[in-house]
């Protein structure tokens, strides 16, 4: 365990289930094993989380090397700073995304050295035999990353997987343009089906294929299912164990131990749930984590959110949207047109309600939904100073938010459908670090502003009262 | 627009201090003025509508201020000043805006333009990452989709010929910046990189047929110039994105050299590639919006074996016009949180070392104050480059 003693380390984090403490070892392993899978001859590509591959990279026996989440394991470990120093010495702005700048970082010295830079974390980021880039509506640096990396490893090939989504439009309807839209994706990851099968030298096995979608759908339902326990009051499990519990769910999709996860984790909870045990027994706020990356190196502070007897019980950052059979995939025995379908209908999920409310826009009736589900009491966010994809809109939104939850008495129509008064009022927080550089943050200043938040929740709370 | 020749560049120097000012006469006189950001919005199919288009610019002399009380400081600059001009209402004659899929800053932030300003009409174009057939067929269907929105807010089919005859307004407009840039190859140029700027810059607040009508009255005016206002100097290319304020150049030039040439997107990204007249009108604007106009956030497969060989597919159009304007250096001007760009940048330099070509790389944050900052940076680099 020499590793986890170097400076700057900390110890472990507390959690609140036994599936989120289960996650650190499981990330090891799993970076290890990209580096004995390398030793063994097999096949690795560099490869981004969400880009509705993963069942395919598996069915293809093609070991995923997830390097967004090799820099987050960097940044956790909080030895990201090497790397990024690395990257900003070739020429790379320290303004850029620092998940890619610590990648490029890493790789420009493993190539240097032609072997793992010194004391790499759980043992470096093997080689890759190709990088699958994705080009999607959202995250620049996915679609330039692995081209930059390519100047330090030019024999590593790239596909780059289109993977575009309507944005919300007034006088456009999905349905208006669904069909090329699949057309273009599926047409896209045949097209990686084709590279992979180029690269590997061997055929795709379709029922394969279609076993693991079928796999991943199962796995995505479950997901969605056990979260949903998170409703209870205590709530048995918050936002910070869910940054750690993303792992099987972006990182194993398509495979039975991800899935497996997943069905220990859904008993704990309600287990859980049945002792009555929450993050923290007295909930005196019930937070929504609205949007943002955290700070991987500083994880603890949803620890210092819940000693001020604050808990998340839902986030939209690493969340299934709603179970596949909501999305309205049409039936279809191709596993492709599959992930197509699964791909626009997690995109476009909420745009029917946002039709239905005037002014209003996907991703804040998201908020909504959770706000309302989940009885919420506040919203905070996090603004990652590198990152523009996750990290843009969510002012907006929560000034969009403050239209509909006004500090003011509200007249609305209850349940048995009359009228009463409420005050709705939601204070909400915006953060401000970065995912990997902990140069960007302030332990003390951070505190103090959530400090200064749970104030105000008091205050609310004071005045919901009167 | 019937000045004397010697009006012309008081003309443009007003379009460009008062930028907007025709777009808004139009709006009063009746018309409907559409607003767009970047160079993938196809024009010519706003244009086609019977409305008009305007390029949305920044300024570098104004505080970004309004604007961030709903957009994160974390976006692009340019992208911010944009937003931020715009929700004070400088651009409030607007009746629509349309946004690209150019990258995250824009893309991640058309809900946030879309509410901020109410405007009647908006529309986003998803623009493909990718130049695989698959991709070209993809953004034809998404063009379409865009030319029958904006079809129904104009309450007017767009036709064929409508688009035909767009298309040959906009390349008319390109022969004759590329006119201007001929201007610069004699030693010294008979054109100031400043003035061309912002030529081109006003170039694009006005219907095609007037910049068209504009740009012809400028190059009379320059052709008949005997004297170059500059002294001979070093000849600089600036390679980069948007630069639509001219105080960039400006200091460039002011600090002791040319500014003969360039891979701006006011500038040879966006002016010099024509469009294809032959054959469907929209497979036409989808292969030079998507492939002919040479921007990083488009990805270009690797071609060869080697770096060398990747970068030449790439870079290729910087060592041509370095050598068709026969470049002293480049200056590679990115702005900060530009991703497209920023990934780019060692392999920029590096192209541009393999050819011998001396380069300075300047990260500027799209503000007069910092540009100011740049100077001290930029002598050096002449000084060297001798």
């Amino acid at each position: 365990m020499a590793e986890e003693q170097k400076k700057g380390e900390r110890k472990k984090r507390r959690t609140a289930t036994e599936a989120a403490s289960s996650i650190g070892p499981m990330v090891k392993e799993s970076i290890g094993g990209t580096i004995r899978a390398k030793q063994e001859g097999k096949k690795l590509a560099y490869s981004f989380i969400v880009c509705s591959y993963d069942e395919i990279i598996r069915a293809m026996d093609v070991v995923p090397v997830w390097t967004e989440n090799y820099a987050g394991v960097c940044g956790a470990k909080r030895d990201a700073e090497r790397f990024l120093e690395r990257a900003e010495s070739l020429g790379f702005s320290r303004s850029l995304c620092t998940y890619a700048l610590c990648g490029l970082g890493f790789d420009q010295w493993r190539e240097e050295l032609g072997e793992m830079p010194p004391d790499a974390p759980w043992g470096g980021q093997a080689r890759p035999d190709m990088m699958l880039s994705s080009g999607q509506i959202l995250c620049d640096p996915r679609n330039k990353w692995y081209q930059a990396a390519q100047q330090y490893m030019p024999d590593v090939p790239i596909y780059d997987v289109a993977l575009p989504y309507p944005l919300y439009e007034d006088d456009i309807e999905v349905a208006d343009v669904a069909d090329y839209y699949i057309k273009y994706i599926v047409e896209e990851l045949r097209g990686l089906v084709i590279f992979l099968e180029k690269q590997t030298g061997k055929k795709m096995d379709w029922d394969r294929l279609s076993e693991l979608v079928d796999l991943g759908e199962k796995t995505w339902n479950l997901i969605w299912e056990t979260y949903e326990l998170r409703r209870a009051v205590p709530t048995p499990m918050g936002t910070g164990d869910a940054m750690n519990t993303m792992v099987p769910m972006v990182f194993m999709l398509g495979t039975q131990e991800g899935y497996d996860f997943y069905v220990g984790l859904n008993k704990e909870l309600k287990e859980k749930i049945a002792r009555k045990e929450g993050v923290i027994q007295d909930e005196k706020y019930r937070l929504l984590w609205g949007g943002g990356l955290p700070s991987w190196f500083a994880l603890t502070d949803f620890n210092y959110f819940n000693s001020k007897g604050a808990v998340f019980p839902v986030e939209t950052t690493y969340r299934m949207i709603e179970p596949i059979y909501k999305l309205n995939i049409p039936e279809t025995n191709d596993p492709i047109e599959r992930l197509a379908w699964r791909w626009l209908g997690y995109w476009t999920y909420w745009y029917d309600k946002a039709k239905k409310r005037p002014g209003s826009e996907p991703d804040v009736e998201r908020l909504i939904q959770y706000i309302e589900d989940y009885k919420i009491d506040g919203v905070v966010m996090h603004e990652a100073f590198s990152c523009r994809t996750w990290h843009l809109g969510l002012i907006w939104q929560l000034n969009q938010l403050k239209k509909i939850y006004k500090p003011i008495p509200i007249l609305i129509l209850g349940k048995d459908e009359k009228k009463k008064v409420e005050k709705r009022e939601l204070p909400s927080l915006i953060l401000e670090s970065d995912i990997i550089d902990i140069s960007s943050y302030s332990e003390v200043d951070t505190r103090n502003r959530i400090d200064a938040f749970i104030e105000t929740l008091e205050s609310v709370a004071k005045n919901k009262g009167t | 627009m019937n000045e004397q020749n010697s009006d012309i560049l008081s003309k443009v120097e007003r379009y460009y201090q008062e930028y907007g000012l025709r777009a808004r006469e139009l709006k009063n006189e009746g018309n409907k003025v559409i607003a767009y950001l970047c160079s993938l919005v196809p024009a010519e199919i706003i244009t086609a509508a019977g409305l008009v288009p305007f390029r949305i610019r920044g300024d570098v002399h104004e505080p970004i201020t309004k604007g961030d009380t709903n957009l994160e400081t974390i976006a692009c600059p340019f992208v911010r000043s944009c937003f931020d001009l715009s929700v004070k209402g400088r651009y409030d004659f607007c009746d629509g805006l349309i946004i690209p899929h150019a990258c995250d800053s824009m893309a991640r932030t058309y809900s946030t333009w879309k509410y901020s300003l109410g405007l009647p009409y908006s529309h986003f174009i998803n623009v493909p990452h990718t130049l695989r057939q698959s991709s070209m067929e993809f953004f034809k269907a998404e063009l379409n989709t865009f030319r029958k929105s904006v079809g129904r807010y104009a309450g007017k089919d767009i036709s064929d010929d409508d688009l035909a005859e767009a298309i040959h307004l906009y390349n008319e407009n390109r022969d004759k910046a590329k006119a201007l840039y001929e201007l610069r190859k004699s030693d010294p140029p008979l054109i100031t990189g400043t003035e061309l700027s912002k030529i081109l810059t006003v170039g694009m607040s006005l219907p095609i047929a007037e910049s068209n009508e504009l740009f012809d009255v400028v190059l009379e005016e320059l052709r008949q110039r005997k004297e170059s206002p500059l002294q001979k100097a070093p000849r600089i290319m600036v390679d980069g994105a948007c630069v639509d304020n001219v105080d960039f150049i400006k200091l460039v030039e002011d600090s002791g050299a040319n500014v003969v040439v360039d891979t701006l997107c006011i500038g040879t990204r966006d002016y010099w590639p024509h469009t294809d007249v032959r054959g469907d009108p929209v497979d036409a604007l989808a292969h030079r919006y998507l492939d002919k106009i040479n921007c990083p956030r488009t990805y270009r497969e690797k071609v060869g074996d080697t770096f060398q060989e990747d970068a030449e597919s790439r870079f290729g159009d910087i060592g041509s016009l370095s050598k068709e304007f026969r470049v002293d250096g480049v200056i590679l001007y990115i702005y900060k949180y530009c991703d497209p760009f920023g990934f780019e940048v060692p392999a920029r330099k590096a192209y541009l070392d393999s050819l011998k070509m001396p380069v300075l790389y300047l990260e500027d944050e799209y503000s007069a104050g910092t540009i100011g900052r740049l100077r001290t940076r930029i002598q050096a680099f002449f000084e060297m480059i001798g």
